[in-house]
């Protein structure tokens, strides 16, 4: 009796308790199946629109030339005289046109910069009540045919940073690479410049600590910093006042000059970047190479990874001329080491590269062009994509034409309006890129231009060259400003 | 002449008792000559018992009707007395006399004509040896004496004859004198109504005394006397009436001129016996205290008419009644004994701890070895940063000015309610008062030590075996969730894993304990305040227990309230946002984490990444994957004892356990999923440990049950679970060596040492401290004087929406410094009163466990342009970098005194209020913390539980006149009445048990021997630890009545 309600207490507790165990695990389990739904209080920004100061942007200056006398081997010397186009418009009012006041900077280590003309400030003044920043937009030109330096070489005017990088130059034999660093404020600037090479970051001596006056250009010799660089990047970085640094590359092939190219700074570290015209043109006939080689006049794209982890790049070429041909490979690019990518087995049209990397990179494009009687060659930099509308002057030049890269993912229609009142419209699919020819020495407003990469390239017979538009300077755009 | 006497019957509803009353009437050797029956209308059958029984007259009153009224009723229809022979004898509904009861109070009268009232020997009516009262007086200053009460009649009292005054039941009064003195006051429907009488009698001039060998037995109806029953409303009443009385008797009796100093104290004194009331854990008596002094104050007609009264008829001095009053000395020598019933009383509430000889010590001194080993780094630290942490105020006064309702000095500073948590964080710095920011350092050093301890007390309320008790200090230190809380320095979660065991360990004593209940009722505010987000599982499993607790619920009833009180300026403000959910945001600095997923939490890591193992095995040549393998099997001896605990004995408590568990981490899963506060461009979620800690303790309590429940098998498995979770602990316990904790060791600076310098000559000066974001964005702050302070966060700001204007104005100014930009800086900072601008360290992306978190290339960029433009910003002097990052200075004059002094009185109205409500609310919860044993009220009901505990073994059957042959053992009769379950839980009846109230759902678990023990077949000393308990409770019995 007493037996048998043991065994019928123990029955229940136990299918009791199995019960519970059941419960627990279903529930727990459920717990860790079920979609739970998520309440997030989204954190709050105020959008500040810096109140308009005076913009500035500086051209580079003239083409550069060193030891022309032997008795000052390390004075760099102008050749020749360089044209300038630039101008504003006020933003969103469809093109009115502000002034642009526009003055010498003291180049005092350019000998002939009283007859050649010395690098360009120019300057918007803020407008009383204008809240957004001007469009300004400036280039220059020059097309030099000295003894020591000929070719085409051409250059944005660009903003004043404290961080900037300069992709391109080498410091091989026959070729001269010069550093032009510009203060256009008020403060002196301290500058240090960080080179990297193929083997690594260079320990160079005088580098550091640089001082640019005020409203003054310094030249600064690549080859005095690290000698015998193929490939160089430098990095440069202003403490106190501001600098637009600009690198001039000029090659001496034998005794014949082979090129001059003027480069401003490529766009900031980022792990994508994109390089919008890459013109390959036909080789040379006397250039004849064994198969399989790399040429040097085949197009390469300079890569540095300035963090300290190896990246996976994939690098893409597409064609703007609407072809379909194209090309992509992938790489893995050591950290501070700075990569030649060969682009072998291009056809001859106009191209943009892109770059995709786990680690932010910084990129620019080199191509040759072999001419009847001359040779020159052209950097392509990254171009930043552009906010808005967009201001673009062409230089004067050869054959000039509009690059327009479209970063976003969807298709992009372009309004460009000639001074003049000529209005072309086009259409850049997502992702993919047009050339656009343009007539030299007028400016172009460009509406619509959300996402565009856009640069300006120069071809003509032996003569190559461009520049990339820079969108509206990174410090006066808006920023989120979290209260909290 | 022959005595001629007339009984007066009253009754109210009293047929129960009736039937008895009315036959020993009928038995007695001397038959009244007259009686009169009042049925004051009732609605049972009493009226139809009345009229069958034949008493000479028969009226029906109103229900409303006192005792005294009632007799002053029949005695108007009897006709004019015709001398000094004429008695009459007051009898109630359950006023039974012996049969020999009338012819002795007769007698008594016959003999001694100078005594006009007699008054007999009141017994129970249940247990008819036990008197009930015999004889009443008064202290030297007025209050009632019960001469003898509650007491075992062993005759010894019999010679008692001269008193002050009897109770009104079975008293025998000369119709001459009742018609005199106009009967009893008619102020004084309930209590003291005989005795006021009887002291007028004495003052006229003739005597009281007691007959003992006249016996009446009274079972407290409440129709003559007051209601003896223990429930809290008639108790209360009664208490009520009781202070009622007093302060009439007082104004009546007082001479003229001392009348306007017992006025002017009536209110004054209630504050006073309210606290008093409260340390006696008598909380309900309050408003009965603060009523009774209101209406005596201001119905002073009644005192008047007494006064009238009294003078009337007073023939003989006051002085001739001392002698008869209770002298001073023998009101202290009661005080005494009723202070040491109600000591025993509260010693009986103890759980058995025997913290020595059951292991306690050795376990808190491993725990105190394991502490100071894993915290070494912070021996000798002054303050603590990282994670959640940072230094508090400087002075126990900025402390408490960071409490309540008032200004909130974060950022631009606000005017709102403070966070309950900096209460706590007041409490902790005022502990460490020489240096505030210690304390967090010592909460570290002693966190182990203390989590181990409170584990090991709980467990005490579950267990009596030493090694389950220190298998659960272990299991509830190592807890996953309370090492990630530290080594990512999140103080609010570390004080609730310390505080959760000890809120079940006072909630459980609730049901049976004021003192138990007070002290849950403040851990429950204090947990609360650390984990709001705890509050909804909190708060479910206090709604059970108040379901469960039967009559007891009053003690439960109250828990939440100091919460609330704490609470209620934030309450204010958040509900005028209408933001109700921000209530449950974690208080503190708000810390940004990635997202945990669901099987992460049921492993009990809040963190994620299962405690830091797939980053330790690579170290050691294992690959990190395996760990996803390694760290649930370790797991599985847990998860299965705590399962396995639903089969054996103790499942119901086990079963609440899991309850609890489940609740838990039902809390934790809601919690990750809320994100509430928002820090720059990141949300923060709330953190889920809190949740965890409460998952764990429930875990905790299963497995103690089912160690308990598997006896000496356990062992094996215990060992096997803690030391499994020692390995999967370990990466989390060493996280401080490991470098993977986020806790470090600081000077107590928050700010540059430049700025701190300024902050000692301008207290106020402000600092722009600029965080730039992940997204490209900045957080742009003003922090005043020092530096930001643990004890002034606000979830009023964290869980802000929208921007203020002045918000946006700074939100302008901040942004234009991070750009070029034509704004005139200088007049903005000087008006926002900022001095230095600060550029932090770009705020991280949270990332895996112990890894640093990662920067993005935005927030990268934005440093740097932030960084070119303050370079280039002509208001601004560059200063350089700082250990807390780049700092510049302002030199535009700015009078801080102007630009970011605090208002003065920013609380306003309802700071005051609020404040006064938390003080008074948290100030009688901690008065009925203190442990000071039960109250009189308490002792008193102490023994009538006794009397008719014994009275009920006695006569198992029904209440027979069985009498001494029968006798029921001795009981203890100090026992509080919650305690009653503790003794012969064994024989008792269901039907009598008392419902047992579980705090924190654990039924049975902490009551021993309560109807839940499991195994009525165990043997008492090894199974049920409560049972054990017993025989030492038992000990308490020793002799504490009244009158020996």
């Amino acid at each position: 009796m007493v037996t048998k309600r043991r065994v019928a207490l123990v029955g229940a507790r136990m299918t009791a308790g199995l019960a519970g165990i059941v419960v627990v695990v279903v529930a727990v389990g459920g717990a860790a199946l079920a979609p739970w739904p998520a309440v997030v209080s989204e954190p709050e920004a105020t959008l500040v629109t810096p109140v308009a100061s005076d913009q500035t942007q500086v051209c580079p200056g003239p083409l550069l030339t060193l030891a022309a006398d032997s008795s000052q081997a390390d004075v760099a010397t102008s050749v020749s005289r360089f044209d300038t186009v630039y101008g504003a418009r006020a933003a969103g009012t469809g093109g009115a046109v502000v002034d642009v006041t526009r003055s010498d900077l003291a180049a005092v280590e350019n000998a002939e910069s009283a007859r050649d003309g010395a690098p360009q400030l120019l300057t918007v003044p803020a407008g009383a009540a204008a809240q957004a920043a001007a469009l300004v937009n400036g280039a220059q030109s020059q097309n030099a045919a000295s003894e020591t330096l000929g070719g085409l070489a051409t250059s944005a005017c660009t903003a004043a940073d404290s961080d900037s990088w300069l992709v391109g130059g080498s410091t091989d034999v026959g070729r001269t690479s010069l550093v032009l660093l510009s203060n256009p404020s008020t403060v002196v600037a301290t500058v240090d410049l960080t080179v990297y090479g193929e083997t690594g970051q260079v320990d160079a001596p005088g580098s550091t600590g640089i001082l640019v006056q005020p409203g003054t250009q310094r030249i600064i010799s690549l080859a005095g910093l690290a000698p015998n660089l193929l490939s160089p990047v430098v990095h440069v970085q202003a403490t106190g006042g501001q600098v637009a640094a600009a690198l001039q590359q000029s090659v001496i092939s034998g005794i014949q000059p082979g090129g001059a190219e003027l480069l401003g700074p490529t766009t900031d570290a980022a792990t994508e970047q994109v390089i919008p015209g890459v013109v390959v043109t036909p080789p040379g006939a006397e250039v004849s190479v064994d198969e399989g080689a790399v040429s040097e006049d085949t197009p390469t794209v300079r890569v540095l990874v300035p963090g300290d982890a190896p990246a996976t790049v994939s690098v893409g070429v597409q064609s703007e001329d609407g072809a379909s041909a194209g090309t992509s490979l992938e790489v893995v690019i050591q950290p501070g080491l700075a990569t030649e990518i060969p682009l072998s087995g291009i056809a001859p049209g106009n191209y943009t590269v892109s770059l995709a990397g786990d680690q932010p990179l910084v990129a620019a494009a080199l191509t040759t062009v072999t001419g009847t009687a001359t040779r020159d060659f052209t950097w392509a930099s990254a171009a930043a994509a552009q906010a808005d509308e967009f201001l673009v002057y062409i230089a004067p030049g050869p054959a000039p034409a509009l690059h327009l890269a479209n970063t976003s993912d969807v298709d992009s229609v372009l309004t460009l309006t000639a001074d003049g009142g000529a209005v072309t419209t086009l259409t850049v699919p997502a992702g993919q890129s047009v050339v656009t020819g343009v007539t030299e020495s007028i400016a172009y407003l460009v509406t619509g231009g959300e996402g565009i990469a856009a640069s300006v390239g120069y071809s003509g017979d032996g003569l190559a060259s461009s520049y990339t538009v820079s969108p509206i300077g990174a410090l006066v755009q808006a920023i989120p400003v979290y209260p909290r | 002449m022959q005595a001629r006497v007339t009984a007066i019957i009253v009754a109210r509803n009293g047929a129960a008792h009736l039937q008895r009353t009315l036959e020993a009437l009928r038995g007695q050797t001397r038959q009244p000559d007259t009686v009169v029956a009042v049925d004051c209308g009732s609605t049972d059958a009493s009226a139809e018992l009345l009229a069958a029984y034949g008493p000479t007259h028969f009226i029906s009153a109103d229900a409303s009707l006192s005792f005294g009224d009632a007799i002053k009723t029949a005695v108007r229809v009897l006709p004019d007395p015709e001398g000094d022979h004429e008695l009459l004898w007051l009898l109630a509904q359950d006023s039974a006399p012996e049969t020999r009861a009338l012819q002795k109070l007769v007698a008594e009268l016959e003999i001694a004509p100078s005594v006009a009232v007699a008054g007999p020997k009141v017994m129970e009516w249940i247990a008819d040896d036990y008197i009930h009262d015999f004889g009443l007086s008064m202290t030297p200053y007025g209050s009632t004496v019960t001469l003898v009460e509650s007491e075992l009649d062993q005759e010894q009292h019999d010679a008692l004859s001269d008193v002050l005054a009897v109770s009104a039941g079975g008293m025998l009064v000369r119709r001459t004198v009742w018609d005199l003195l106009g009967g009893f006051d008619s102020a004084l429907p309930v209590v003291d109504d005989s005795l006021d009488f009887c002291v007028r009698v004495r003052l006229a001039g003739f005597r009281v005394s007691v007959v003992s060998a006249a016996r009446v037995s009274s079972a407290g109806d409440g129709v003559a006397g007051p209601d003896g029953s223990s429930r809290g409303r008639t108790s209360r009443r009664r208490v009520r009436a009781e202070r009622s009385a007093a302060l009439h008797r007082r104004l009546v009796y007082a001479p003229t001129w001392a009348l306007a100093v017992h006025w002017l104290s009536l209110v004054p004194l209630a504050f006073l016996r309210s606290i008093i009331d409260l340390l006696r854990k008598e909380p309900g008596s309050i408003i009965g205290e603060f009523a009774a002094a209101f209406s005596a104050a201001f119905l002073g007609s009644k005192v008047r008419q007494a006064r009238r009264k009294l003078a009337a008829t007073r023939t003989l001095g006051w002085s001739s009644i001392s002698s008869l009053r209770v002298s001073a000395a023998e009101v202290r020598r009661r005080h005494a004994l009723t202070r040491e019933a109600a000591l025993t009383g509260a010693r009986g509430d103890r759980p058995e701890i025997r913290f020595f000889s059951r292991g306690g010590a050795w376990t808190l001194l491993g725990a105190v070895v394991v502490g100071v080993v894993v915290f070494a780094p912070f021996l000798g630290a002054q303050a603590l940063s990282g994670g959640g942490l940072l230094p508090l105020s400087d002075s126990v006064g900025a402390l408490w000015a960071n409490v309540g309702y008032g200004w909130r000095d974060i950022g631009l500073g606000f005017v709102g309610g403070a966070d309950p948590f900096a209460v706590v964080l007041a409490i902790l710095g005022t502990l460490t008062f020489w240096s505030p920011s210690f304390a967090m350092v010592l909460l570290y050093l002693l966190a182990l030590p203390l989590a181990a301890f409170g584990a090991w007390m709980a467990s005490t309320r579950l267990t009596h075996r030493g090694s389950i008790r220190a298998t659960a200090a272990v299991l509830w230190m190592l807890s996953p969730t309370f090492l990630t809380a530290l080594a990512t320095g999140r103080p609010a979660a570390i004080l609730v894993h310390l505080l959760l065991p000890w809120l079940f360990f006072a909630g459980i004593a609730a049901a049976r304990s004021w003192s138990a209940s007070g002290s849950a009722a403040l851990l429950f505010a204090a947990i609360v305040a650390c984990a709001p987000s705890l509050a909804p599982a909190l708060l479910i499993i206090w709604l059970l227990c108040v379901f469960a607790s039967g009559r007891r619920v009053m003690r439960f009833v109250g828990i939440p309230l100091p919460a609330l009180a704490l609470a209620l300026p934030l309450i204010w403000d958040q509900v005028l946002r209408a933001n109700w959910l921000a209530l449950l945001a974690d208080p503190g600095v708000p810390v940004p984490t990635s997202p945990v997923p669901v099987w992460q939490m049921i492993l009990g890591f809040p963190a994620g990444d299962l405690g830091g193992w797939p980053q330790l095995l690579p170290l050691w040549g294992g690959t990190a994957t395996a760990a996803d393998l390694m760290v649930p099997l370790l797991l599985v001896p847990l998860a299965v004892l705590a399962l396995v605990s639903l089969l054996l004995p103790g499942a119901r408590g086990a079963a609440s356990a899991l309850i609890g568990a489940l609740l838990g981490l039902g809390t934790a899963i809601g919690a990750s999923s809320l994100s509430l506060a928002a820090v720059g461009d990141q949300s923060v979620t709330i953190w889920p440990g809190a949740g965890l800690s409460l998952y764990w303790l429930g875990i905790v309590g299963a497995v103690v049950f089912a160690a308990r429940g598997l006896h000496k098998v356990a062992v094996a498995p215990l060992v096997a679970a803690a030391l499994a979770l020692a390995v999967v602990s370990l990466p989390l316990a060493a996280a401080l060596p490991l470098g993977t904790a986020a806790v470090q060791e600081t000077l107590g600076r928050t700010q540059p040492a430049f700025v701190t310098a300024e902050a000692l000559v301008t207290p106020r000066v402000g600092t722009l401290q600029i965080v730039p974001q992940p997204d490209g964005g900045i957080l742009a702050t003003i922090v005043r004087g020092a530096g930001e302070r643990l004890d002034a966060q606000s979830t009023l700001s964290s869980t802000a929406t929208g921007t203020t204007d002045e918000q946006a104005e700074l939100a302008t100014l901040a942004g234009n410094l991070a750009s070029q930009s034509g704004l005139d800086a200088s007049a903005e900072l000087a008006r926002f009163g900022i001095r230095f601008v600060l550029l932090r360290p770009a705020a991280q992306t949270p990332t895996e466990w112990g890894a640093a978190g990662a920067v993005t290339t935005a927030a990268t960029q934005t440093s740097t342009r932030t960084t070119t433009s303050l370079d280039g910003t002509a208001a601004l002097v560059p200063v350089g970098d700082t250990a807390f990052g780049r700092l510049w200075r302002s030199d535009a004059q700015t009078d801080v005194a102007v630009n970011g002094a605090i208002p003065a009185d920013a609380g306003g109205v309802v700071g005051l209020l609020t404040t006064i409500v938390a003080v008074l609310v948290i100030g009688a919860t901690v008065l009925l913390s203190i442990p000071t044993g039960a109250g009189r009220e308490a002792v008193y009901q102490a023994h009538r539980d006794a009397i008719r505990r014994a009275s009920r073994m006695s006569k198992p059957v029904k209440p027979t006149k069985v009498r001494r042959s029968s006798r029921a053992p001795r009981v203890p009769r100090s026992e509080r009445p919650g305690a009653k379950s503790k003794t012969k839980a064994g024989t008792r009846t269901t039907a009598d048990a008392k419902p047992t109230p579980q705090p924190t759902s654990k039924p049975g678990a902490p009551e021993p021997g309560a109807p839940t023990a499991p195994e009525p077949t165990a043997g008492p000393d090894r199974q049920a630890p409560g049972v054990t308990t017993a025989p030492a409770r038992t000990d308490s019995t020793e002799d504490t009545d009244n009158g020996h």
